[in-house]
Parts: C-alpha cells; structure tokens; sequence
C-alpha cells in the first residue's frame, strides 16, 4: 500500500515536474522560439518547406519543398552549396532560410512544419515547432520534445489549461494524438515522443 | 431444317453465354467524364438515416473533388487508412463512375455490393463516419470516412485478430490494420484486377535489383504499389531501434536513377505527390512488397 503511494506521489511530482520545465524552458527561450516561428511564417508565405534535422549534431536537414504539383524532399548537409542552390532554385531566400537553420541548430529545434487543422468545418494553420528536452532522462528511456503549436487566433482552453476545440468548448483539440497545454493565448505546448 | 435452326440458336445461346463470361472477367472501366455527369444528375440527396453524421451536400462535394482530382483523397494524419487509400487509386483512375455508383448506393441504404464483396458496415462505422476528428484533411472528406471505415469493417487479416469490432479511434489502431495479403486480396475482389504480388509482411521480395524491378513494373500498362517501412523515410522519434516491417502502402509513378547512384522515386502519398531521394541500400531495406495490378481484359480484345 505504502509503495503503491510513493509511486503515485512520484508520479504526480514527475507530472508537474515536466509542466514547470516546459513554461521554465518557454520563458528562457521564447525570444528565440518566437522569432523562429514569425520568420517561418513569412518564408512560408512565399513557399511552402519544412524542416527537419536528422543527426545528433544538427548539421544534416531535411528539406521538404511543396510544389502545386509535387512535394520535393531533400537531404542536405548545412554547409553544402547544394542547398544554396536549391533554395534559389525553388525561389526561397537564402540567407533567410540559413539564418533560420541557425537559430535552429542554437536551440536544437528538430522539426518546423505548417500544419492544417479543421474547426467547424473550417481550415485553419498554425506552426508546429519541436525541440529536443534536456531533461534527466533514464538510459533506454526515449527522447521526448517540447512541441510548440502557434495559432493565428487567439485559443480557447479549459479550467486546467487544456486547449479546447474551437467555440463549442466540448472537446479537447488533439494534434498528432497529443493533447496541448496552454503557454499563453496564442501558444500552446506537449510533450512528446514523437516530434512531428 | 428444324435440327438446323435448333443448332444455330444452341451456337447463338452459347456465344451469348461465352459473352457474358467474358464480361464477367473483364475489369470493369468508365470515363471520369460519365462519372461527373452522373454525379451532376443527382439533384438532391437526402440525409442518409444510415449515415447519421455525413452531410449529403458534403459527401457529393467529396465524391466529386475525388473524382476529379484522385491524388486528392487522403487517408488522414495518424490513421491506419493508408492501404485503403492505396487500393482507391484503381477505381477513381479507371472507373469512377462504377464507383462513384457504389458510394452512392452505400450512402443511401447503408449497404452494397461492392464486386464480389457485400458490404455492409457495423452500426459503429456507420454512427463514426462523418465524425472522425483531428485527422487533418480528412476531417471534412466524409466520403473518404465512410470508405475507409467500411472496407477496414469488412475486410479482415491476421492483423486485426485482436481488434475486430470498432470503437471510437480504432482508426489509428490494429483494427484498421492491412497486412500485404488482405491488400492484394481486397484488390482482387473489389475491382476484379489481376495482382501480381512479390513480397511478404516480413520478407523482402526476391527480385534481384530493387531499382531494376521497380523500373520494369513501371513499365508496363497497369499500376505498381509499394508496401515498404516508412520508420526511415518519415521518422517520428530519433529512437534507434526501428520496427522491422513494412507499414505503410504508396502508389508507385516514376522511378530514375543518377549517375552517383541516388534514386528518385515519385509516388502517391495521399493528398499529393512526393519525391524523395534514397540510395539503392536504404530501397532495397524498406521494400517489403511489390504488388503490380493490372485489368483483366477479354480475350476478344
């Protein structure tokens, strides 16, 4: 009976735990997180990529690039003038999307994506950021990311925080299966082991 | 005279018959074009009490947007539809108004046949349909719900063994699971196309050079699906340990390879084409299926 408490005891301090990290870590990096999604946003208007990192060093990206036809995606290491090229070739700004890959690599941002989603029937987008936790973890135990979801409007949530859908206030949004916490009106987060 | 008039009507009556044999094991065609205008002729389709949660105004603009464009359908973020989708890409390529037909008649009473398959799908499937959330663009395909949700009702595997009834989010689970065989198998007795399977649920094809193989399959009259492991193409975790497997089936379009060996490979991913850049090495891994579909034809053709 004893050990059944503690484990629960544990359970609910390692919760809480991981929601104090995440606004602590939001806090500490919001100016840079912020200008990551604000900066992909306005690249994206001009088109539509994502980005993700596929090594431990952050040096080697996937780039996704979509076309009205056809989604192109490509691996690249950072420093190869290939990427340069490309951007040029699918009328990206250069310097723009290297600058963003940088404040990427600064924070260990694993993934960045437009996502649609649907409320009321409506299409709306938001951007879906991840990074990497740095969090004590337990050998064996799996990566988890900080996913960062920023909305254009401002959102509804419930009396714990949870991030409703839309006016109707019935039912909690789910993204990916995940259901976010509020960081302020217009950004909410989880924690997952799936960064996209 | 009487035993010759007797004879010609036998010869008669068994070409007709011969006929309808072979009509019967002719892959069935139609244009885009009829399947539009049939669609067009529909001036008002009722709430369907059988599907309580599609809006018929929704479903028909669905239906329509589906024929249209088929590399519109989508199979939906996180779901276990992708195998469904696939199979899709034969009817809304080459016959759209037979299906389109079909959709409708399950629409309206709940219940078709489907070539050699009746469907006809649980209460559960039916009050899920129009209702499933948080899919992506799937949320507002309620024709694409409804069938997806009835075909995954119907159609069973080894896979599904544990979780064959549907409840709420199933979609994502076992239930909704296709292993390479009940995929060929649901091709074969929806569409009446002949399959030509190499490959297994957990062996990959022998077929020598998976470049090779992929390019010849191209080259014939007929479509090429995939079934691959997509843990190395589309990672969701940086965990080192991947499933051995394949888990999800693409449609095949084109294939090239460039001089310093890389291989571009085009195909249908749901909603859009995609292409990615692999090395022979990693096609050869995620492969697990190759399954090349093609139409029956009569033999008078």
């Amino acid at each position: 009976m004893n050990k059944l408490l503690m484990i629960i005891v544990i359970g609910l301090l390692m919760s809480s735990c991981a929601t104090t990290s995440m606004v602590k870590y939001y806090n500490e990096n919001h100016k840079q997180l912020d200008i990551i999604q604000q900066s992909y946003k306005e690249i994206y208007a001009r088109k539509p990529f994502t980005i993700e990192f596929t090594d431990k060093s952050y040096q080697h990206i996937f780039l996704e690039l979509l076309t009205d036809s056809i989604k192109y995606i490509y691996e690249f290491d950072v420093k190869e003038t290939r990427l340069n090229d490309t951007l040029i070739k699918f009328n990206l700004p250069p310097a723009s999307v290297m600058n963003l890959i940088n404040r990427m690599q600064s924070i260990e941002c694993k993934w960045l994506s437009n996502l649609d989603y649907y409320t009321e029937g409506k299409k709306n987008t938001l951007v879906f950021l991840s990074v990497k936790t740095k969090d004590f973890r337990w050998f064996f135990t799996p990566q988890k990311y900080y996913i960062m979801t920023y909305y254009i409007q401002p959102q509804y949530y419930d009396s714990q925080g949870r991030l409703l859908d839309g006016r109707s206030r019935r039912r909690l949004r789910e993204l990916n299966g995940d259901v976010f916490k509020r960081v302020n009106a217009r950004v909410a987060y989880t924690i997952s082991q799936r960064f996209r | 005279m009487k035993f010759i008039s007797k004879s010609f009507l036998l010869v008669h009556l068994l070409f007709l018959f011969s006929e309808v044999l072979y009509a019967g094991d002719t892959t069935r065609t139609s244009t885009r074009a009829d399947a539009l205008q049939y669609i067009r002729n529909i001036k008002n389709l009722s709430r369907s009490n059988f599907w309580p949660n599609i809006n018929p105004d929704e479903f028909l603009k669905n239906l329509k947007e589906d024929i249209n464009i088929p590399l519109a359908l989508y199979q939906g973020s996180n779901t276990n539809f992708c195998g469904y989708a696939a199979l899709s890409y034969m009817p809304l390529n080459n016959d759209p108004l037979g299906h389109a037909k079909n959709l409708i008649h399950l629409f309206e009473t709940g219940e078709v046949q489907y070539g050699q398959v009746f469907l006809q799908p649980s209460l559960a499937v039916r009050l899920a349909a129009g209702n499933l959330k948080f899919k992506g663009g799937l949320d507002i395909r309620p024709a694409e719900q409804m069938w997806f949700l009835s075909l995954a009702d119907h159609f069973k595997s080894y896979l599904n063994f544990f979780n064959k009834k549907y409840d709420a989010g199933d979609e994502n689970t076992f239930w909704a699971a296709v292993s390479y065989g009940k995929f060929n198998r649901m091709i074969k007795k929806l569409f009446n196309y002949d399959v030509h399977a190499r490959g297994a649920d957990l062996r990959h094809p022998r077929v020598g050079d998976m470049y090779s193989y992929l390019s010849e399959q191209l080259k014939k009259d007929g479509t090429t699906i995939v079934f691959q492991n997509n843990a190395y193409l589309r990672k969701k975790n940086t965990s080192k340990l991947k499933p051995g497997f394949p888990t999800h089936f693409i449609v095949l379009l084109e294939i090239k390879k460039y001089e310093n060996d890389l291989i571009d490979v085009i195909y249908w991913d749901y909603g859009f084409r995609s292409l990615r850049q692999v090395t022979p090495a990693i096609l050869k891994k995620i492969v697990f299926g190759v399954s090349f579909v093609s139409k029956k034809r009569s033999t008078h053709e």
